[in-house]
């Protein structure tokens, strides 16, 4: 059309959009770094899955119109690509064509058929999308000037090329101009209208326009689709819609250890990392490149504070806001991440330590001025999380928030000795009996006595190991499922034995508040005990013991097959070891715990159990499956005092009432105190009962 | 100004004990610092870093007491001594507090915090009589020390009725209750800052004392046997209607219990 005019527009828009998109990488590149570049198959489909199939969205049965409108908008968007480069190209060469693409291949008709089709959907999704936000208002949604700003621009994009279609349409056919334009023509597919009848209709609706003016029109809307275009591409990352352009690689960079990226296993006697304040996280630019992408890629959509415990209960954290403010710390000291990078990469451990000191000086000089929790991140904010990781189970690119929050934790309790002292006396109990309840280790193992239980000390060839846990072994309540639990073990002739009073706390609780001097400790010791012994196979009575034992201790040399009792159960139910009874009377729903269902994926064998039991049936919760609320005692919430907001429990025990059920089975022993406790706060203890799987099958199997 | 805490190391008594032939069996015990005595190490790195001291422990006898100090440097005590000799073994409160009238003289100390008793002995009196050899005052039950200048402190004590505020002139002795602070939980770096530390261990000869002074004198009361105390019977659970359960319950008064 005007190469001159394209070429200049083309240099400007790409000029910045590479200065922007250059500093950005450069940015990360300065982050710590972390090795995301291996399996490249597994990342290429779960790219194709998460990304481009957009499952999360898609998926989410809550939300599947929303979900299927922001899939739309994306593929249109895709798709779009291609009609852009043509665009381009037209504007230097008169009916240009992309080779494959062109006049004389079918995929070039049906390529023209399948963008027709898909702008006209893009364009009734936008249209819907801001519709949905000024009337609908989702709740999780916070509405800003940018997000309408976008929406319009995508109905520019849409309409824009739509009329320069329609225009060229009405030019050829009504004012017959074939020549002076140009348009697919074949004998054997035809004109190329025939196959575009979103364009076809745009041109009906300007046909009473004059030749000139529809000349305008088509010469005016090719170079705003142009102009806008090269706009939104600029625009793009200077905000949360940067994700249109990070979303593909942060899904594809995702981390692959399940389920999340798991604690880093510290050095705690490297003198240099104390004194750089590197364990943990506790400066900015301590993040690594991968948690710096998360950032640049949120959405800001609020799926994650949606389902939320600590959000929902009105406790100071709210994640897209947490991913926020980080992201703007990472934005303001973005030159300084970069210089101190560079500089620190002189540092050299021989070199001339006048000099190398000189250089660490200037480094941390270059370090944020602001304190990352207290400053940017509130303290309050930090501890509420009780890493139930229903947020990175919903975020739709991916974004993992638990082990940035687990890495700020250490750096408070390691480096800045500023966690919350309440949590000393529980902390206190793990360094001197190994349980968080502090009671002597040597009574660990009252709850068995009379039971007939052996240990491992008395005989080591079992074929499995019990894992009892502090709570299975301390708490008056909680030993009687322990009690259940052997219960069914001798009634299915299984040979195990339990540590007894050699066994100690896991270390999870530790481990979640940033402790990682005591779980070390106790995963430590726990390893050696257990490698002593020749353990192979362990049946986990908590939730949370499976999840340290089972993902945790490999990272110190403990490599156990761990399995938690519901499976076990489930085992032995299906080998016919046990037979249950269908002789359960009363309705019965059933609690997902975070760390056995999204942290472990357990969430078929206890309902499979429930239902052999239930004379009713199992009714499901609203929030169940992966979806499942929080009890509140995770992540060390346990051991500190729920002094903001609602009460997590409560919240959870409201949702079990109003389910009009007269029991709910659980599968770990927190959420058994939390919801029993729930329940009693709410003077509901008498009408529903609180019980462990294993205490339902001891009272119904033959 | 300097402060001199004493620290003992007791059986961590969340644990049950056994006697045997009249003595404790040692086999599967485990030794944890005194909790008033840790509550005494808190209340001094408190003073240290609020009002500035120089803050010393003590710990006598009980062999290899390293852990235990150590774990007191992490929490912020700045010197260790400890007194291990074998003429030791069978002192009292009266001994100890002759050893640590010595460490004091030594010290040229300002302020004496110690726990108010021990959890093992639970006898309460080594600081009380440590304030009596030395002549200087002495408050007991402690829950609040607060410095007034070089020279004074003012300390609150729990008595009967109610709280006391006690002004006192230094040097003093004051005894402690756990009430007065919620100890601090040595942290890593703490901890490892701690192994680098030297800890000052002597004899009763390096410690400057003669044989009539320590050695020599004898224990005013002397340990003869333990016996573990008798566990309560557990309670009887009944179950049933109210009629079925008061029929029960008198029953068993008048019959069992022979009370009606
Ligand atoms: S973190 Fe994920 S779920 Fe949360 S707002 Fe960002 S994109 Fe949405
Ligand atoms: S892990 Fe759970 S509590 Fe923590 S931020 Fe995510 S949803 Fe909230």
């Amino acid at each position: 059309m005007n190469p001159l005019l394209m070429s200049l527009l083309l240099i400007v828009a790409l000029a910045i959009f590479g200065r922007i998109m250059y500093h950005k990488i450069l940015l990360l590149m300065a982050l710590e770094p972390v090795n995301r570049f291996n399996h490249i198959k597994v990342r290429l489909l779960n790219m194709v899955i998460l990304a481009i199939g957009q499952k999360r969205l898609v998926g989410r049965k809550k939300e599947w119109i929303a979900g299927i409108m922001h899939a739309f908008i994306f593929w249109g968007f895709c798709i779009l690509l291609i009609r852009s480069l043509s665009l381009y190209g037209e504007g230097f060469v008169k009916g240009f064509q992309l080779p494959i693409f062109g006049n004389d291949s079918i995929i070039g008709y049906l390529y023209i058929a399948l963008k027709d089709i898909m702008e006209g959907i893009v364009l009734l999704m936008a249209a819907f999308a801001i519709f949905r936000r000024a009337v609908l208002k989702p709740e999780r949604l916070h509405n800003t000037w940018e997000a309408y700003f976008v929406l319009v621009m995508i109905v520019v994009l849409m309409i824009s090329d739509l009329l320069l279609d329609g225009a060229r349409y009405n030019l050829i056919m009504l004012y017959n101009n074939p020549d002076h334009l140009h348009f697919f023509n074949n004998p054997q597919y035809g004109s190329e209208f025939l196959w575009t009848p979103v364009s076809v209709g745009a041109a009906a609706l300007i046909s009473w326009m004059s030749a000139d003016v529809t000349g305008y029109i088509l010469v005016g809307m090719f170079w705003l689709h142009i102009i806008t275009q090269l706009t939104f591409l600029n625009f793009l990352p200077l905000g949360k819609h940067f994700h249109i352009i990070t979303a593909l690689p942060n899904v594809f960079f995702k981390n692959l250890e399940y389920p999340h990226q798991k604690a880093k296993l510290l050095d705690l006697e490297d003198e240099a990392a104390w004194e750089d304040e590197s364990l943990g996280i506790n400066h900015i630019h301590q993040l690594n490149w991968k948690q710096g992408l998360d950032l640049y890629t949120c959405t800001e959509c609020g799926r994650c504070k949606e389902v939320c415990p600590a959000y929902i209960t009105d406790k100071p954290l709210s994640l897209h806001e947490f991913n926020d403010k980080l992201k703007f710390e990472l934005f303001d000291n973005a030159d300084n991440i970069i210089k101190r990078a560079k500089l620190s990469a002189t540092i050299k451990e021989d070199g001339d330590s006048e000099q190398m000191k000189e250089i660490k000086a200037r480094v941390v000089e270059l370090n944020s001025k602001k304190q990352l929790i207290g400053d940017v991140i509130e303290e309050d904010t930090l501890w509420a999380c009780t890493t139930c990781r229903a947020c990175e189970e919903v975020c739709p690119v991916t974004i993992e928030h638990v082990p940035r929050i687990i890495a700020m934790r250490q750096g408070q309790t390691l480096m800045a000795e500023a966690y919350p002292k309440e949590l000393n006396p529980a902390l206190k109990g793990l360094e001197r009996n190994g349980n968080p309840w502090g009671i002597g280790y040597d009574k660990r193992a009252d709850w068995a006595d009379g039971l007939d239980v052996k240990t491992m000390a008395d005989d080591p060839d079992v074929d499995y190991l019990l894992w009892v846990g502090c709570a299975g072994s301390f708490d008056d309540r909680t030993k009687k499922v322990s009690t259940s639990l052997v219960k069914i073990l001798q009634k299915a002739g299984i040979s195990f034995a339990i540590l007894g009073v050699e066994e100690k706390c896991t270390g999870d609780f530790a481990r979640r508040v940033g402790n990682e001097m005591l779980y070390q400790m106790m995963a430590q010791e726990n390893i050696e005990t257990l490698n002593n012994y020749k353990v192979k196979k362990i049946i986990a009575a908590c939730p949370h013991c499976l999840n340290t034992l089972k993902h945790e201790y490999p990272q110190m040399g403990g490599n156990y097959e761990v399995i938690h009792h519901t499976e076990f159960i489930d085992q032995l139910v299906r080998s016919g070891k046990i037979t249950l009874n269908k002789s359960f009377q009363g309705s019965l729903t059933y609690h997902d715990p975070c760390y056995l269902g999204r942290y472990n994926s357990v969430y078929d064998q206890p309902r499979s159990i429930l239902k052999s039991i239930s004379k009713d049936g199992l009714k499901e919760l609203t929030r169940h499956g992966k979806e499942s609320f929080c009890c509140g005692a995770g992540g060390g919430r346990m051991w500190m005092e729920e002094t903001i907001g609602k009460r997590i429990n409560q919240e959870r025990a409201e949702e079990i009432i109003n389910k009009h059920v007269e029991n709910v089975a659980v599968a770990c022993p927190f959420c058994l105190t939390m919801i029993e406790d729930g329940m009693k706060e709410l003077e509901k203890e008498e009408e529903i009962k609180t019980q462990d799987i294993c205490e339902l099958v001891a009272k119904n199997m033959e | 100004m300097k402060i001199l805490t004493t620290v003992k190391k007791v059986v961590d008594v969340e644990l049950t004990m056994h006697v045997e032939d009249g003595a404790i069996v040692e086999d599967g015990l485990q030794y944890v610092i005194n909790a008033w005595d840790e509550s005494a190490v808190e209340a001094s790195v408190q003073l240290k870093e609020n009002n500035g001291a120089e803050t010393t422990l003590v710990s006598i006898g009980g062999g290899d007491n390293t852990d235990m100090i150590r774990r007191c440097y992490a929490m912020g005590i700045e010197n260790g001594i400890h007194i291990d000799d074998p003429a030791l073994a069978k002192a009292d409160a009266s001994i100890f507090a002759k050893v640590l009238q010595k460490v004091y003289e030594k010290g040229d100390y300002d302020l004496v915090i110690t726990g108010k008793q021990a959890q093992d002995t639970d006898s309460g009196q080594t600081g009380i009589i440590l304030a009596e050899y030395l002549g200087v005052p002495c408050v007991s039950n402690v829950i609040a020390i607060e410095v007034m200048d070089d020279q004074h402190i003012k300390v609150s004590r729990v008595g009967d009725a109610g709280t006391e505020i006690v002004e006192l002139e230094l040097p003093a002795v004051v005894t402690v209750d756990v009430s007065i602070n919620e100890p601090r939980l040595p942290q890593m770096r703490g901890i490892m800052m701690a192994k680098k530390k030297a800890i000052d261990v002597m004899d009763l000869a390096a410690l400057g004392t003669s044989d009539d002074e320590v050695e020599g004198a004898t224990p005013k009361s002397e340990i003869v046997e333990f016996m573990v105390s008798k566990t309560r019977k557990a309670g009887q659970k009944f179950e049933g209607d109210a009629a079925e359960i008061t029929a029960k319950v008198v029953d068993l008064l008048a019959n069992e219990a022979k009370v009606l």
